[in-house]
């Protein structure tokens, strides 16, 4: 969908940076006001909701047992994949997954993956046999800016509150998923000419180029992506490095919160 | 899978059922409405442990044109299960299942909605279901109706969308899903709660006719309840909580 007015809104956008100021009034560095739910539905063996200011994502595990890829025979695997369906925002279409939704997911996935939280060895049933597949799905139902920081979030405390459904698929008894560490993302737009934390939907329409980092319990990086048009300084970069360390550790006591439940 | 209908024991020696409800008892309900801040009117249907959320957008402009109709509104309805919402995942993607029921779920809410009032526009209704376990088509027209209030659309009436069945050769009120699955037979409705008219059935299995009316029974006695839950929901939001 074409977007309405990006010019206008654009300008605005500029006015207010000029005086250090955003289109919803945050601070440049404010989050909006994040609520999470862990365990709230009925089938996925783990599920999450995030309400993120005006985004609302639901994410959901599920298992299932292959037969291991021949060149990992100890090894399980994990996969997560991001739908971007109608129900989220009027811009979105039916239709084959977009660019858009896969890049979602595969950014959320690198950063989960990448980190190591989960030991994939400890998915193993019978080497060479028998494995779990583990399976992240991320259901975007409203986008209000910043689907990203959402995504991630849901996704690992999905993880990390899952239980693995060990009797009904008659290969012991059920157990909590290993996950050894809580990877948090923290997204960036570039909007009025300078970095912002957590844009809003009104940023990410008349913003430019994007950037989301992913870091891990001990704050190293484990993923990275520049989205969109635009660049960059190393300068840039740092400072907002900067600041995803402090918004990703507050998030990751959010998530440590709701655990244990 | 079992050899065949009804040889599994879901009444009790007491007369209630598996979960301890009796024959004409449903599932709890709990709704809410404007729940998606992105969409012009949302819901949120939780019956039992199913979970439906529907979005509603427009009216807005049809396209492509060969959609639109001179001289009213087009529905665009879309049911679909996110892949953690069943016991096994499901893949992503639109089955057949999932377009019959958007199919008669879109014709269901255009007996009700204005439709003449929007001219050459579209009315787009997205339906999620979150966690399904038996009755999600149900929950889903309940959703999307309510969906569709809280975004101002005019309509007739509301729809509530509830389901009787058959249990060893018993009429029971809203099957739950091992009910669903070892039942006789299931007959879902859309009920107009103030017209009394049914916009939506579908049925299967083995109904005598004694029995359909029966069943037919239960399912307006539930959306009589459900309406109240209805009406309760939308004035927690409109009329500062005064039904």
């Amino acid at each position: 969908m074409a977007a309405p007015v990006p010019n206008l809104l654009r300008q605005e956008i500029e006015r207010l940076a000029a005086d250090d100021k955003r289109i919803d009034g945050r601070g440049r560095w404010e989050r909006r006001a994040v609520d999470l739910e862990v365990g709230l539905l009925y089938n996925a063996e783990g599920s999450a909701k995030v309400t993120w200011g005006g985004t609302v994502v639901y994410a959901g595990v599920k298992f299932e047992l292959r037969t291991p890829w021949p060149d990992r025979p100890t090894q399980g695997s994990l996969m997560c994949g991001a739908e971007l369906r109608p129900v989220a925002h009027v811009k979105y279409e039916p239709g084959p997954p977009s660019p858009e939704s896969i890049e979602l997911g595969r950014v959320v996935d690198r950063g989960i993956r990448e980190s190591g939280c989960i030991d994939m060895e400890s998915l193993c049933i019978v080497p060479g046999e028998k494995v779990w597949g583990v399976m992240i799905d991320i259901h975007v139902m409203s986008d209000g800016g910043n689907i990203f920081d959402a995504c991630g979030l849901a996704a690992i405390a999905a993880l990390r509150t899952a239980i693995v459904p060990a009797e009904r698929f008659d290969v012991g008894e059920d157990h909590v998923l290993g996950v050894s560490s809580t990877p948090i993302m923290a997204s960036f737009t570039r909007a009025g000419g300078r970095f912002v934390y957590d844009p809003c939907e009104e940023e990410e329409l008349g913003g430019d180029e994007r950037i989301h980092i992913t870091l891990g319990d001990t704050e190293h990086l484990h993923s990275l992506q520049k989205g969109l048009k635009g660049a960059f300084t190393p300068a840039e970069f740092a400072e907002i490095l900067d600041v995803a360390r402090k918004h990703c550790a507050e998030l990751r006591d959010l998530v440590a919160s709701k655990e244990g439940n | 899978m079992m050899g065949g209908y009804g040889d599994v024991q879901l009444l009790r020696d007491d007369g209630k059922r598996l979960d301890g409800r009796a024959i004409d008892e449903m599932r709890p309900v709990e709704i809410k409405v404007g729940v998606l801040p992105a969409a012009q009117g949302s819901a949120w249907v939780k019956q039992g442990l199913n979970v439906a959320v529907c979005a509603v957008y427009g009216p807005m402009e049809a396209h492509p044109r060969k959609i639109q109709r001179q001289d009213r509104a087009v529905l665009d309805v879309r049911y679909n299960m996110a892949p953690f919402s069943t016991g096994d995942r499901i893949r992503p993607g639109f089955n057949r299942r999932a377009r019959e029921i958007s199919k008669v779920t879109a014709e269901a809410l255009e007996s009700v909605v204005l439709l003449e009032r929007f001219p050459r526009s579209k009315i787009r209704v997205e339906i999620e279901i979150l966690a399904a376990e038996a009755g999600t088509r149900c929950a889903g027209i309940t959703a999307a109706s309510m969906a569709l209030a809280d975004a101002g659309i005019p309509m007739r009436d509301l729809v509530v969308g509830i389901a009787s069945g058959k249990i060893q050769d018993t009429v029971v009120l809203d099957l739950d899903k091992a009910e669903d699955n070892y039942g006789q037979a299931d007959l879902p409705a859309g009920i107009c709660p103030n017209t009394g008219e049914l916009v939506f059935l579908q049925m299967d299995g083995d109904l005598s006719i004694d029995e359909y009316n029966l069943a037919m029974e239960y399912n307006y006695k539930a959306a009589a309840e459900i309406h109240e839950i209805m009406v309760a929901a939308l004035a927690a939001r409109y009329d500062g909580g005064e039904a």
